[in-house]
């Protein structure tokens, strides 16, 4: 079965997989910048450093990074491609019938949601990764001072606002990713599942609002 | 107790697979509340008929919800209102005297329209052709009683068995994916022991064939669950999916 | 009425009853495995029977055409069989064996069915079993995984084996899948929504026939060597009944004017457990299992006009008529009889309802002594089935039912080998006359739908093809031709009449003429108008007929015109048959031929026969043909379940 790879199961089992990935990342990444609240600049730019004394180990760690989001994206692709295949006609009345549908906005907007934070990436990649480097001394060590670029980003408003909003299209996304990659794996169990889908909720909320308190500390009170 | 009700049935017609159709609103006075959704529809076609207007085709055949050849979108949800039941096991007390009922059929590129509101279901089959089956011959098979089966492992093959092919599924998916109705089939027949032997080649020729009919793939939304006149759960997609996984590494 | 009587033979073999059956198969012709390929078989109808036949033949390496009326396969009306299946494996160890269940059946049928079919009917129901659980059936199981049973109508043991309340769809769904993995091999080919109209006869041979493409209107012709006709029952004559829409006497009777004989047209059974009908719109009728019996109690109220709620009726002002009169099968009597006592009280006043034709079916006992789940398990989707359609809540209240008509035992006459009077036409499952006599037990029909299919007809066939000459004939063979334009005639016809009434008006009309005059009693005066009537609505029906649209398009109006227009003419046959034959016996009762207490009182110095009429071209004046049916090992005596 040579054309196992492009099957619509197996295509989920990739989009399941790196989205497990990238949510993994999504609440590493926002552990880190809880680092930004503590009230010490250094503690920040210390954990950045430590990061990159890795060097290489940090490269392939940020190659690994990215073809999650390739392989994430090339998946989900390929799914909104064939949904818009499989009915070249669509309904003029169409609702869901509720019940135990799981059918919400989160999981009719995953294209778009998806692509937003695609959009999101890039200009977090290009601003914050990219961005100026501001050398500064903590512990007798010269590093990159990042704490000052976050600070200058999010005096922004405009940053604040959109990064703010880009959060709750992160929630809307993840509601129905959680518990929906879990599906996609074949975890499927009647007393766990619904926990899972519920659980969903707290998770992709939780997520989102810890996201959005960062560009609003920063903006109020640093 | 039955009432008389008027209906206005807004109804999609067309001609054939290659002329586009359009809504057409038909109202029905005086019916009972006791009547099925597909009586109202013979009602209203005998009036066509008088008239020397086109009758409305829809396909029906066992009326009592088991043979799957009925099915259409009414507003908007396949099969209808009540849940756990097929177009003709609708009845006319379940809507509201006055209300406008949209019926449109199931659409999907692997469901072209024949017409009106009939749709040519095919596809299902040929997935079934792919492995939807335990080969053994007629004649040789062993007694009946030589292979036990728990009594919670037969409940729940026959939980997946009960699928009656009607496609529902696939007209609420937003996706069109065919995934309840193939996962139904595998999970049936993998919960058996005498599913065992074809196990990974099942599974893998039913998806492929699936995806070769040109059915979206499966996001997860969970319509299908909830339109599905035999309330089959989406834990059969999974199973689907956990058997492919098996096959994958097991092949 | 001019009957000349001729004798038929039906092959049935000789000597010892329990080895008919091998001895027979021993002694047909085989076909080689090379040779096999080079057939082509047509089976018609895609059910138990048909399914089952056509993967059986395929397996056995023979080219198999498989036509279907619906869009798949899969939707037969097989699929709607609730209760379960017999067979006689005495896995209950309740002494049931294969003697008891053939004793049960020919009883049950009242003694009007071969010894020998029926002996090997039961014989195969063991292998019927094993093999539909090889195929993945989900039977019911008990706790120690192997199969569960429950009783049936007509039985005192337990033998029916079954999947919920949808055994027919599962047994049904194992026959079709064996199917469809012949289709995967390339040696079954399908072609549904298309409909037989007529059977090509050439020299004396089945050997094709001709379809409508139901998509396309266009008219298709088909070679075989031999046609397999599994098209089911013509119950839909009634119009009532709880066939399926689509299920009709098309192919049988188009086989019949071709020359194949009917047999037994008037044995139509009337099953005791259905939902009354509503109102004037409703097309169909909906069965509730025989199954039901096991744990429901039948009863009315022993006051006319009693018009209190049931819940109100104290227990001794309740009469539970079917225990009083049948002490020994209680609720469990077989359906002709159940169907008659249920008719016989409702025409007293003492039916319930709106329309007061209905009887109770109260499970309140039940509930009480086994609780709700017990129920819910056993019978839930059909507790669920009868709230959809009534509004009712059946574990709260008892349930209303009527008896409808729900199969035929008549069809089309064949021999032991499942021919008919037409070489290379082959009648399997209802829409042949077999097996079970003047009445049908529950549980039998899925039972001899499948024997027929996977364990008969691929032995018989084969002797069939290798003791005969079948010469290469094709599309343009002028029999064909003729087949073509007549079919071609006769749906222009229809079209062109343009009168002011529909099918449908013209369906319901007939089916109150045969509910009325050829349904649960009937009498030789009832029968004549019955006749008159007939043939008065058959003269309308072809002057004053509506069909809308063409015949080169989906045209359900078109299809429905041409099955009326048979049943029209076979709702005579139907009449004729239940005229001559004055006896009452099975679902025939006559009311001129009854016991002083109201049973079936039947005549078997004169009527130890089967009826099969020939088709002459006058329909008014078929010739009777008579199977004598001889009984050496049961004695045919006065059936009591009392």
């Amino acid at each position: 079965m040579a054309a196992w790879p492009r099957s619509s199961v197996a295509k989920k089992f990739l989009n399941a997989i790196a989205g497990i990935g990238l949510f993994l990342f999504v609440v590493v990444h926002l552990l880190e910048n809880l680092l930004l609240l503590t009230g010490n600049p250094d503690d920040y730019n210390r954990w950045a450093h430590f990061l990159e004394s890795f060097g290489v180990g940090l490269r392939i760690v940020e190659i690994g990074l990215a073809a999650f989001f390739i392989a994430h994206i090339w998946s989900s692709l390929l799914v909104y491609w064939d949904k818009v295949k499989a009915r070249p006609q669509g309904y003029r009345v169409y609702r869901t019938a509720g019940g135990t549908s799981r059918q919400t906005l989160s999981s009719r907007t995953m294209i778009y949601t998806g692509l937003v934070l695609l959009a999101f990436v890039i200009w977090h990649v290009i601003t914050f990764r990219f961005g100026p480097y501001y050398p500064i001394m903590v512990d007798g060590v010269e590093m990159r001072d990042l704490h000052r670029l976050v600070v200058e980003v999010f005096n922004e408003p405009i940053n604040v606002v959109l990064y703010v909003g880009v959060m709750v299209f992160l929630g809307l996304h993840l509601r129905h990713g959680f518990w929906s990659a879990l599906q996609s794996l074949g975890a499927y169990h009647p007393r766990w599942t619904p926990l899972w889908y519920s659980g969903g909720v707290l998770i992709a909320g939780a997520l989102a609002v810890g996201f959005v308190v960062i560009p609003l500390w920063v903006y109020l009170y640093l | 107790m039955a009432k008389k009700m008027t209906l206005h049935l807004r109804i999609w017609r067309q001609p054939n697979p290659h002329t586009p159709g359009k809504f057409v609103t038909y109202t029905i006075r005086d019916v009972s509340s006791d009547m099925s959704l597909l009586d109202l529809l013979d009602v209203l076609n005998e009036e066509l008929i008088k008239k020397g207007e086109q009758p409305v085709e829809f396909d029906n055949d066992c009326r009592e919800g088991i043979c799957g050849m009925c099915g259409f979108l009414v507003n908007g949800v396949a099969h209808g209102p009540k849940r756990g039941r097929t177009a003709c096991q609708q009845y006319l007390r379940d809507f509201k005297d006055g209300e406008t009922i949209t019926l449109e059929p199931f659409r999907a590129k692997a469901f072209p329209v024949i017409k009106d509101l009939v749709v040519d279901r095919s596809a299902l089959d040929r997935i079934m052709a792919a492995g939807g089956y335990i080969s053994v011959n007629t004649g040789s098979a062993p007694d009946a009683n030589s292979i036990p089966i728990p009594k919670d492992i037969a409940e729940q093959a026959f939980d997946a068995a009960a699928c009656i092919g009607c496609g529902a599924c696939v007209a609420a998916c937003p996706n069109a994916s065919a995934s309840l109705f193939v996962g139904a089939k595998i999970a049936h027949l993998a919960l058996l022991p005498q599913g065992q032997p074809e196990r990974i080649r099942r599974v893998l020729r039913m998806v492929e064939q699936m995806d070769k009919e040109g059915f979206g793939d499966c996001s997860n939304h969970g319509e299908c669950e909830a339109v599905c006149p035999k309330n089959i759960s989406i834990k059969h997609i999974a199973i689907m999916r956990r058997e492919y996984l098996r096959a994958l590494f097991c092949s | 009425m001019a009957i000349a009587i001729k004798l038929l033979d039906a092959k049935a073999p000789s000597g010892p009853l329990e080895s008919r059956w091998t001895r027979h198969k021993d002694q047909l012709k085989l076909v080689s495995p090379t040779n096999k390929r080079k057939y082509t078989i047509l089976v018609v109808g895609t059910g138990l029977a048909g399914a089952s036949a056509a993967a059986s033949l395929a397996e056995l390496g023979y080219n198999v055409k498989a036509f279907c009326i619906q869009d798949s396969p899969r939707r037969a009306h097989s699929i709607a069989a609730q209760g379960g299946i017999n067979a006689a494996k005495n896995y209950r160890n309740d002494g049931d064996s294969v003697w008891r269940l053939f004793y049960d059946t020919i009883k049950g049928g009242d003694f009007r069915a071969r010894e020998s079919n029926v002996y090997r009917l039961a014989e195969l129901s063991l292998n019927i079993i094993d093999q539909c659980v090889a195929q993945g059936v989900p039977f019911a199981r008990e706790y120690g995984g192997l199969l569960d049973t429950r009783s049936f109508g007509g039985a005192l043991v337990e033998r029916t084996f079954y999947a919920r309340g949808q055994t027919g769809q599962q047994l049904l769904l194992g026959a079709y899948s064996a199917m469809m993995r012949q289709v995967d091999a390339g040696r079954v080919t399908l072609y549904p929504r298309r409909e037989m109209l007529d059977l090509v006869v050439i020299n004396g041979q089945a050997r094709g026939i001709v379809c409508r493409n139901l998509v396309t209107g266009e008219l298709e012709p088909y070679v075989g060597d031999a046609v397999v006709l599994c098209t089911g029952g013509y119950g839909n004559a009634y119009f009532l009944a709880t066939y399926a829409k689509n299920s009709n006497a098309t192919a049988i009777w188009r086989c019949h004017k071709r020359g194949a004989f009917f047999a037994n047209p008037c044995f139509v059974q009337i099953h005791p457990t259905c939902i009354p009908a509503t109102g004037d719109y409703q097309s169909k009728l909906t069965l509730m299992s025989e199954s039901l019996r096991n744990d429901g109690r039948v009863w009315v109220p022993t006051k006319k006009g009693d018009t209190r709620p049931p819940n109100e009726i104290p227990q001794d002002e309740r009469d539970y008529f079917l225990e009083r009169k049948y002490p020994t099968y209680g609720n469990l009597v077989p359906r002709d009889i159940a169907s008659r006592a249920v008719k016989a009280v409702c025409d007293e006043g003492r039916g319930v309802g709106a329309t007061g034709r209905a009887v109770y079916l109260d499970f309140s006992d039940t509930i009480r002594e086994k609780g709700i789940d017990y129920i819910k398990e056993k019978y839930g989707n059909l507790f669920e089935m009868y709230q959809h359609i009534t509004g009712e809540d059946p574990y709260k209240v008892p349930m209303r039912i009527y008896p409808a008509v729900h199969y035929t035992m008549g069809g089309l006459w064949v021999d032991y080998n499942l021919m008919s009077t037409i070489p290379g036409l082959f009648v399997l499952g209802e829409a042949n006359f077999s097996d079970h006599g003047a009445n049908r037990l529950g549980a039998s029909a899925l039972m001899q739908g499948l024997a027929d299919g996977y364990f008969i007809i691929p032995y018989t066939i084969g002797d069939y093809f290798a003791n005969t000459t079948l010469p290469k004939v094709s599309t343009e063979h002028s029999a064909f031709k003729d087949s073509l334009a007549d079919v071609h005639r006769f749906l222009t016809k229809l079209l062109s009449i343009k009168g002011n009434k529909t099918v449908l008006e013209f369906h319901r009309e007939l089916g109150m003429i045969l509910w009325d005059y050829v349904g649960m009693a009937r009498n030789a005066q009832g029968l004549q108008i019955a006749i008159e009537k007939i043939r008065r609505l058959r003269e309308e029906f072809w002057n004053n007929l509506k069909v809308p649209g063409d015949a080169n398009m989906l045209n359900k109006n078109l299809e429905m015109a041409g099955r009326v227009a048979d049943f029209l003419e076979l709702a005579e046959l139907m009449a004729i048959d239940a005229l001559h034959r004055e006896e009452s016996c099975g679902a025939h009762f006559r009311e001129e031929y009854q016991t002083p207490d109201g049973e079936a009182l039947r005549n078997d110095e004169k009527f130890c026969y089967v009826a099969a009429w020939e088709y002459t071209g006058d329909l008014s004046k078929p010739e009777l043909h008579k199977e004598p049916l001889v009984f050496e090992f049961v004695k045919p005596t006065v059936r009591s379940y009392k």
